[in-house]
Protein backbone atom coordinates (compact mmCIF):
# COMPACT_ATOMS: atom_id res chain seq x y z
CA UNK A 1 0.00 0.00 0.00
CA UNK A 2 1.36 3.53 -1.16
CA UNK A 3 1.70 6.07 1.83
CA UNK A 4 -1.01 8.27 -0.02
CA UNK A 5 -3.44 5.26 0.31
CA UNK A 6 -1.87 4.25 4.07
CA UNK A 7 -2.69 8.42 4.78
CA UNK A 8 -6.05 7.76 3.41
CA UNK A 9 -6.86 4.77 5.22
CA UNK A 10 -5.66 6.35 8.46
CA UNK A 11 -7.82 9.75 7.71
CA UNK A 12 -10.86 7.51 7.16
CA UNK A 13 -10.72 5.35 10.45
CA UNK A 14 -10.67 8.92 12.25
CA UNK A 15 -13.70 10.01 10.18
CA UNK A 16 -15.60 6.75 11.50
CA UNK A 17 -14.74 7.49 14.87
CA UNK A 18 -16.69 10.57 14.08
CA UNK A 19 -19.49 8.26 12.84
CA UNK A 20 -19.96 6.78 16.35
CA UNK A 21 -20.37 9.74 18.10
CA UNK A 22 -23.07 11.44 15.90
CA UNK A 23 -25.68 13.27 17.58
CA UNK A 24 -28.76 10.79 18.93
CA UNK A 25 -31.08 12.98 17.36
CA UNK A 26 -29.77 13.05 14.04
CA UNK A 27 -29.25 9.29 14.22
CA UNK A 28 -32.49 9.28 15.46
CA UNK A 29 -34.07 11.22 12.25
CA UNK A 30 -31.71 8.93 9.88
CA UNK A 31 -33.63 5.79 11.45
CA UNK A 32 -36.79 7.45 10.64
CA UNK A 33 -35.96 8.00 7.15
CA UNK A 34 -34.86 4.78 6.17
CA UNK A 35 -37.98 3.18 7.92
CA UNK A 36 -40.04 6.03 5.59
CA UNK A 37 -38.37 4.58 2.66
CA UNK A 38 -38.78 0.89 3.55
CA UNK A 39 -42.21 1.69 3.28
CA UNK A 40 -41.95 3.05 -0.18
CA UNK A 41 -39.95 -0.20 -1.50
CA UNK A 42 -40.37 -0.85 -5.38
CA UNK A 43 -41.16 -4.55 -5.92
CA UNK A 44 -41.99 -5.96 -8.75
CA UNK A 45 -46.27 -6.49 -9.12
CA UNK A 46 -47.38 -10.28 -8.58
CA UNK A 47 -49.95 -9.79 -11.48
CA UNK A 48 -46.85 -8.85 -14.02
CA UNK A 49 -45.29 -11.96 -12.66
CA UNK A 50 -48.68 -14.25 -13.28
CA UNK A 51 -48.69 -12.36 -17.00
CA UNK A 52 -45.24 -14.02 -17.80
CA UNK A 53 -46.65 -17.25 -16.66
CA UNK A 54 -49.83 -17.16 -18.24
CA UNK A 55 -48.13 -18.72 -21.59
CA UNK A 56 -46.92 -21.49 -19.63
CA UNK A 57 -49.79 -22.15 -17.27
CA UNK A 58 -52.50 -22.33 -20.36
CA UNK A 59 -50.87 -24.92 -22.17
CA UNK A 60 -49.20 -27.20 -19.19
CA UNK A 61 -52.98 -26.81 -16.46
CA UNK A 62 -54.73 -24.37 -14.53
CA UNK A 63 -52.85 -22.25 -12.24
CA UNK A 64 -55.18 -22.07 -8.98
CA UNK A 65 -57.49 -18.61 -9.20
CA UNK A 66 -57.13 -18.78 -12.85
CA UNK A 67 -60.56 -19.23 -15.48
CA UNK A 68 -60.65 -22.38 -17.16
CA UNK A 69 -62.56 -20.26 -20.55
CA UNK A 70 -59.76 -18.43 -20.79
CA UNK A 71 -57.44 -21.04 -20.83
CA UNK A 72 -59.36 -22.96 -23.83
CA UNK A 73 -60.25 -18.95 -25.49
CA UNK A 74 -56.39 -18.66 -26.02
CA UNK A 75 -55.71 -21.67 -26.96
CA UNK A 76 -58.27 -21.89 -29.76
CA UNK A 77 -57.24 -18.47 -30.78
CA UNK A 78 -54.05 -20.04 -31.28
CA UNK A 79 -55.13 -22.82 -33.24
CA UNK A 80 -57.45 -20.47 -35.77
CA UNK A 81 -54.18 -18.31 -36.09
CA UNK A 82 -52.12 -21.14 -37.08
CA UNK A 83 -54.46 -22.61 -39.64
CA UNK A 84 -55.39 -19.13 -41.18
CA UNK A 85 -51.47 -18.96 -41.46
CA UNK A 86 -51.17 -21.98 -43.09
CA UNK A 87 -54.18 -21.71 -45.73
CA UNK A 88 -52.59 -18.18 -46.76
CA UNK A 89 -49.47 -19.55 -47.65
CA UNK A 90 -50.94 -22.09 -49.28
CA UNK A 91 -52.56 -19.82 -51.74
CA UNK A 92 -50.33 -17.63 -52.28
CA UNK A 93 -47.71 -20.88 -53.32
CA UNK A 94 -50.58 -21.89 -55.36
CA UNK A 95 -51.18 -18.01 -57.18
CA UNK A 96 -46.89 -18.20 -57.98
CA UNK A 97 -47.15 -21.38 -59.55
CA UNK A 98 -49.96 -20.20 -61.94
CA UNK A 99 -48.18 -17.35 -62.68
CA UNK A 100 -45.00 -18.95 -63.63
CA UNK A 101 -47.06 -22.05 -65.87
CA UNK A 102 -49.15 -18.86 -67.80
CA UNK A 103 -45.83 -17.60 -68.82
CA UNK A 104 -43.87 -20.67 -69.98
CA UNK A 105 -47.30 -21.69 -72.06
CA UNK A 106 -47.75 -17.65 -74.12
CA UNK A 107 -43.85 -17.50 -74.05
CA UNK A 108 -42.51 -19.06 -77.52
CA UNK A 109 -40.99 -22.53 -77.49
CA UNK A 110 -37.25 -22.58 -77.48
CA UNK A 111 -36.04 -24.35 -80.67
CA UNK A 112 -33.66 -26.41 -78.51
CA UNK A 113 -36.81 -27.99 -77.30
CA UNK A 114 -37.16 -29.75 -80.37
CA UNK A 115 -34.24 -31.91 -80.24
CA UNK A 116 -35.38 -32.62 -76.93
CA UNK A 117 -36.23 -36.70 -76.87
CA UNK A 118 -38.33 -36.16 -74.13
CA UNK A 119 -40.30 -33.38 -75.87
CA UNK A 120 -40.30 -35.21 -79.17
CA UNK A 121 -42.14 -38.40 -77.03
CA UNK A 122 -44.38 -35.98 -75.27
CA UNK A 123 -45.18 -34.27 -78.67
CA UNK A 124 -46.44 -37.72 -80.30
CA UNK A 125 -48.26 -38.96 -77.43
CA UNK A 126 -49.79 -35.64 -77.24
CA UNK A 127 -50.95 -36.10 -80.94
CA UNK A 128 -51.88 -39.74 -80.68
CA UNK A 129 -54.11 -38.84 -77.62
CA UNK A 130 -56.26 -35.77 -79.24
CA UNK A 131 -57.22 -38.03 -82.46
CA UNK B 1 -33.96 -8.37 -6.16
CA UNK B 2 -33.17 -6.78 -2.83
CA UNK B 3 -35.64 -8.21 0.14
CA UNK B 4 -36.72 -5.41 2.35
CA UNK B 5 -34.36 -6.68 4.76
CA UNK B 6 -31.44 -6.81 2.54
CA UNK B 7 -32.51 -2.84 1.79
CA UNK B 8 -32.78 -2.08 5.62
CA UNK B 9 -29.29 -3.46 6.26
CA UNK B 10 -27.42 -1.85 3.43
CA UNK B 11 -29.08 1.62 4.27
CA UNK B 12 -28.74 1.28 8.12
CA UNK B 13 -24.76 0.62 7.09
CA UNK B 14 -24.83 3.64 4.98
CA UNK B 15 -27.13 6.54 6.66
CA UNK B 16 -24.09 7.88 9.13
CA UNK B 17 -21.86 7.78 6.51
CA UNK B 18 -24.26 9.34 3.84
CA UNK B 19 -24.77 12.02 6.60
CA UNK B 20 -21.70 13.14 7.29
CA UNK B 21 -20.83 13.19 3.41
CA UNK B 22 -23.35 15.32 2.72
CA UNK B 23 -23.10 17.33 5.90
CA UNK B 24 -19.56 17.70 4.54
CA UNK B 25 -20.33 19.05 1.44
CA UNK B 26 -22.97 21.28 1.90
CA UNK B 27 -22.59 22.48 5.88
CA UNK B 28 -26.04 22.51 6.78
CA UNK B 29 -27.02 19.58 9.16
CA UNK B 30 -30.56 20.02 7.61
CA UNK B 31 -29.93 20.07 4.25
CA UNK B 32 -27.50 17.18 4.89
CA UNK B 33 -29.85 14.91 6.78
CA UNK B 34 -32.76 16.07 3.74
CA UNK B 35 -30.24 15.00 0.96
CA UNK B 36 -29.94 11.99 2.58
CA UNK B 37 -33.69 11.83 3.51
CA UNK B 38 -34.24 11.98 -0.16
CA UNK B 39 -31.54 9.61 -1.64
CA UNK B 40 -32.79 6.78 0.58
CA UNK B 41 -36.61 7.59 -1.07
CA UNK B 42 -35.54 7.76 -4.48
CA UNK B 43 -33.72 4.47 -3.93
CA UNK B 44 -35.79 2.42 -2.54
CA UNK B 45 -38.79 3.78 -5.08
CA UNK B 46 -36.83 3.41 -8.40
CA UNK B 47 -34.55 0.99 -7.49
CA UNK B 48 -35.88 -1.14 -4.68
CA UNK B 49 -36.50 -3.95 -7.23
CA UNK B 50 -32.63 -4.03 -7.93
CA UNK B 51 -30.44 -6.89 -6.54
CA UNK B 52 -28.87 -5.87 -3.19
CA UNK B 53 -25.12 -6.34 -5.09
CA UNK B 54 -26.34 -3.15 -7.43
CA UNK B 55 -27.39 -1.13 -4.29
CA UNK B 56 -23.83 1.09 -3.04
CA UNK B 57 -23.24 2.45 -6.48
CA UNK B 58 -26.59 3.57 -7.28
CA UNK B 59 -27.35 4.99 -3.96
CA UNK B 60 -24.19 6.45 -4.07
CA UNK B 61 -24.95 8.20 -7.71
CA UNK B 62 -28.00 9.38 -6.49
CA UNK B 63 -26.25 10.83 -3.48
CA UNK B 64 -24.02 12.69 -4.83
CA UNK B 65 -26.54 14.05 -8.22
CA UNK B 66 -28.36 15.24 -4.81
CA UNK B 67 -25.76 16.97 -3.29
CA UNK B 68 -24.52 18.68 -6.76
CA UNK B 69 -28.34 19.36 -6.89
CA UNK B 70 -27.93 21.22 -3.75
CA UNK B 71 -25.03 22.72 -4.86
CA UNK B 72 -27.04 24.26 -8.24
CA UNK B 73 -29.71 26.09 -6.10
CA UNK B 74 -27.43 27.63 -3.77
CA UNK B 75 -24.91 28.73 -5.74
CA UNK B 76 -25.88 32.48 -5.45
CA UNK B 77 -25.87 32.77 -1.85
CA UNK B 78 -22.89 29.97 -1.22
CA UNK B 79 -19.91 31.22 0.41
CA UNK B 80 -16.60 31.19 -0.77
CA UNK B 81 -14.79 28.00 -0.89
CA UNK B 82 -10.87 27.75 0.22
CA UNK B 83 -9.14 25.53 -2.17
CA UNK B 84 -6.81 23.92 0.17
CA UNK B 85 -5.20 22.27 -3.22
CA UNK B 86 -3.72 25.47 -3.80
CA UNK B 87 -1.50 25.35 -0.67
CA UNK B 88 -0.47 22.11 -1.88
CA UNK B 89 3.46 22.19 -2.27
CA UNK B 90 5.67 22.00 -5.24
CA UNK B 91 8.71 20.45 -3.20
CA UNK B 92 8.11 16.99 -3.16
CA UNK B 93 11.09 16.76 -0.71
CA UNK B 94 8.41 18.73 2.02
CA UNK B 95 5.60 15.77 1.54
CA UNK B 96 3.91 16.21 4.64
CA UNK B 97 2.68 12.00 3.65
CA UNK B 98 6.29 11.77 4.58
CA UNK B 99 5.97 12.86 8.13
CA UNK B 100 2.36 13.37 8.85
CA UNK B 101 1.28 10.67 11.29
CA UNK B 102 -2.76 10.77 12.58
CA UNK B 103 -2.78 7.22 13.67
CA UNK B 104 -5.35 7.55 16.47
CA UNK B 105 -4.54 6.49 19.93
CA UNK B 106 -6.61 3.31 20.76
CA UNK B 107 -7.40 3.47 24.36
CA UNK B 108 -10.64 1.30 25.92
CA UNK B 109 -11.18 4.14 28.51
CA UNK B 110 -9.22 7.15 27.54
CA UNK B 111 -8.81 9.92 30.08
CA UNK B 112 -10.69 12.95 29.70
CA UNK B 113 -7.58 15.35 28.29
CA UNK B 114 -7.01 12.17 25.92
CA UNK B 115 -10.58 12.49 24.96
CA UNK B 116 -10.35 16.13 24.49
CA UNK B 117 -7.65 15.81 21.91
CA UNK B 118 -8.84 13.36 20.10
CA UNK B 119 -12.06 15.40 19.61
CA UNK B 120 -9.98 18.25 18.88
CA UNK B 121 -8.33 16.36 15.99
CA UNK B 122 -11.62 15.00 14.62
CA UNK B 123 -12.70 18.81 14.36
CA UNK B 124 -9.53 19.35 12.60
CA UNK B 125 -9.74 17.16 10.45
CA UNK B 126 -12.99 17.48 9.63
CA UNK B 127 -12.92 21.03 8.57
CA UNK B 128 -9.81 20.18 6.26
CA UNK B 129 -12.19 17.99 4.72
CA UNK B 130 -14.97 20.72 4.25
CA UNK B 131 -12.79 22.80 2.83
CA UNK B 132 -11.34 20.20 -0.02
CA UNK B 133 -12.52 21.59 -3.48
CA UNK B 134 -15.74 19.47 -3.73
CA UNK B 135 -14.53 17.20 -6.49
CA UNK B 136 -11.21 16.19 -4.42
CA UNK B 137 -13.64 15.43 -1.52
CA UNK B 138 -16.45 13.41 -3.39
CA UNK B 139 -13.40 11.52 -5.07
CA UNK B 140 -11.18 10.82 -1.57
CA UNK B 141 -14.83 9.82 0.08
CA UNK B 142 -15.83 7.47 -2.61
CA UNK B 143 -12.53 5.75 -2.66
CA UNK B 144 -11.40 5.72 1.05
CA UNK B 145 -14.38 5.90 2.80
CA UNK B 146 -17.06 4.36 0.85
CA UNK B 147 -14.80 1.84 -0.13
CA UNK B 148 -15.66 1.79 -4.01
CA UNK B 149 -12.69 0.56 -6.48
CA UNK B 150 -11.18 3.51 -8.89
CA UNK B 151 -13.81 2.17 -11.68
CA UNK B 152 -17.03 2.42 -9.48
CA UNK B 153 -15.74 5.99 -8.44
CA UNK B 154 -15.11 7.32 -11.98
CA UNK B 155 -19.02 6.12 -13.06
CA UNK B 156 -20.36 7.37 -9.77
CA UNK B 157 -18.63 11.02 -10.70
CA UNK B 158 -19.34 10.75 -14.18
CA UNK B 159 -15.71 11.18 -14.69
CA UNK B 160 -12.70 9.37 -16.13
CA UNK B 161 -10.47 6.96 -14.22
CA UNK B 162 -7.04 8.68 -14.43
CA UNK B 163 -9.81 12.00 -13.52
CA UNK B 164 -10.42 9.78 -10.13
CA UNK B 165 -6.98 9.26 -9.35
CA UNK B 166 -5.52 12.71 -9.87
CA UNK B 167 -8.58 13.74 -7.79
CA UNK B 168 -7.82 11.17 -4.88
CA UNK B 169 -3.70 12.34 -5.42
CA UNK B 170 -4.17 16.44 -4.75
CA UNK B 171 -6.94 15.59 -1.92
CA UNK B 172 -4.49 13.11 0.00
CA UNK B 173 -1.79 15.45 -0.33
CA UNK B 174 -3.85 18.62 0.67
CA UNK B 175 -4.94 17.17 3.60
CA UNK B 176 -1.63 15.93 4.93
CA UNK B 177 -0.55 19.67 4.17
CA UNK B 178 -3.48 21.09 5.85
CA UNK B 179 -3.11 18.66 8.70
CA UNK B 180 0.86 19.62 9.22
CA UNK B 181 -0.11 22.88 9.55
CA UNK B 182 -1.94 22.95 12.48
CA UNK B 183 0.57 20.81 13.97
CA UNK B 184 -1.38 17.19 13.90
CA UNK B 185 1.46 15.07 14.35
CA UNK B 186 2.59 12.23 16.74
Amino acid sequence: MSPEEQFAHRFCDLLEQGNMSLDPLVAERLRAARVRALGHQRVVPAEAMQIVGAGGTGLLGRAPGTRPWRNVFVILSLLLGMSFAYYWNGFEQANENEEIDSALLVDDLPPKAYLDPGFQAWLSHYAHSAR
Amino acid sequence: MASRSELSDFLAGVERRAFRQAQFAVRDEEAALDIVQDSMMRLAEHYGERPAQELPLLFQRILQNAIRDHYRRARTRAGQTINLSALEPDDEAADPLETLDIEPERHPFPSPHAALLQQETLERIESALRHLAPRQREAFLLRYWEGLDIAATATVMGCTEGSVKTHCSRATHALAAALAAQGIRP
